[in-house]
């Protein structure tokens, strides 16, 4: 008997964190100046997703607009084009005291923007831009943009380090 | 300043091109802007695959472009029309080598040509501050306007395009220098 709740004990926190980890982690890391706090929040994606499908839909969908929708399948071609292009540097702008480089690289566009003391790093899948982005209609659901963080697994998709030395970054795992 | 010399720029990169050489592509076409303004140390650069251009115009809305056709109509005050610049481009083309138009005032010298499968646009201030120096291949104009009635084929122009090499536009004046050009580096 005691064995069973032993092997129970053991087997249900690692069938948890298995799934867990099958489904994917967001962690979001805040780092307070000076010594400050750090905050570390892990958010399962399977408990987001859920969360999300228990919200009404009217508070999950976002609406783009007439015009987001008319432009919507240039964005699907443009990314899908992209996605098979060959990698390289899209846009550079350099000027005084401001560097922004947006690159893209296999699956992934990178942003970069150097603005003195404050650097703002953002990786984006192409796939997951085409996950979230409406194939029909014109709008953007929430739960949908928590799937398709999916196709962000082990990217640690925005970094910024703040000017006042706080630092704030989004990695899922 | 700058945004509007990258705007002009990059409408001028869909539409017009011409090669340095006439070498046959051997890979992925790309277009290349590059804008300087030393004054201001400011340095712009886009690199697009031309396959994304062309993916952007085969989706724009229909109001805008329908199956890669732009429809222009009429134009300025002079209701200059793309059918009437299609007969004038066909009356041109059939000339073979000429000067089409040359100017020269105090302040510029405007130069309008063809040379081979080339079309000329050169205006230079005398001191040599400014100058522009538009060059565009017969092959892409001729796709321009393969199109119907007010329309222009754009995606035709496009598709000519991935097949030129070299330097499309060159912009020089006392504030920035602008150079579109197409490559198969990224």
């Amino acid at each position: 008997m005691l064995k069973m709740v032993l092997i129970g004990a053991v087997a249900v926190p690692a069938i948890a964190a298995g799934s867990v980890a099958a489904t994917g982690v967001v962690v979001v890391d805040v780092k307070e100046p000076r010594g400050g706090h750090h905050f570390v929040v892990p958010v399962p994606l399977a408990l987001a997703q859920v969360a999300a499908a228990f919200v009404p839909e009217n508070k999950t969908r976002l609406h783009l607009g007439r015009d987001a929708e008319r432009y919507l399948p240039v964005a699907r071609q443009v990314l899908a084009a992209l996605a098979e292009a060959d990698d390289g540097e899209l846009v550079r702008v350099e000027e005084p005291g401001q560097k922004v480089t947006i690159r893209k690289e296999g699956d992934m566009v990178r942003v970069s923007v150097d603005d003195g003391d404050e650097h703002v790093k953002v990786q984006v899948p192409i796939s997951l831009a085409l996950a979230v982005l409406p194939s029909a209609g014109s709008q953007v659901s929430a739960s949908q943009a928590v799937f398709a963080l999916q196709h962000a697994r082990l990217t640690e998709v925005v970094n910024v380090q703040g000017r006042d030395g706080e630092q704030v970054s989004v990695t899922v795992y | 300043m700058r945004v509007r010399t990258l705007g002009l720029a990059g409408a001028l990169a869909l539409v017009v091109a011409a090669p340095v050489r006439s070498e046959a592509p051997r890979g992925r076409a790309w277009v290349h802007v590059r804008v300087d303004e030393p004054n201001r140390q400011s340095k712009v650069s886009v690199n697009l695959p031309i396959s994304v251009v062309d993916a952007a115009l085969q989706a724009a809305p229909e109001d805008i472009m329908s199956n890669g056709h732009i429809h222009l109509g009429r134009m300025g005050k002079h209701e200059l029309s793309v059918s009437d610049l299609r007969k004038a481009w066909n009356e041109m083309k059939a000339t073979g080598d000429a000067e089409f138009a040359t100017v020269e005032d105090e302040d510029q010298k405007v130069r309008i040509a063809r040379a081979g499968n080339l079309m000329l646009i050169h205006v230079e201030k005398p001191n040599g501050t400014e100058s522009v120096r538009v060059e565009v291949p017969i092959e892409v104009v001729d796709a321009l306007f393969s199109g119907q009635g007010e329309e222009l084929n754009l995606r035709a122009g496009i598709a000519e395009l991935q097949k030129r090499r070299g330097d499309i536009v060159r912009v020089h004046d006392d504030h920035s220098t602008v150079r579109i050009w197409i490559d198969e580096g990224n």
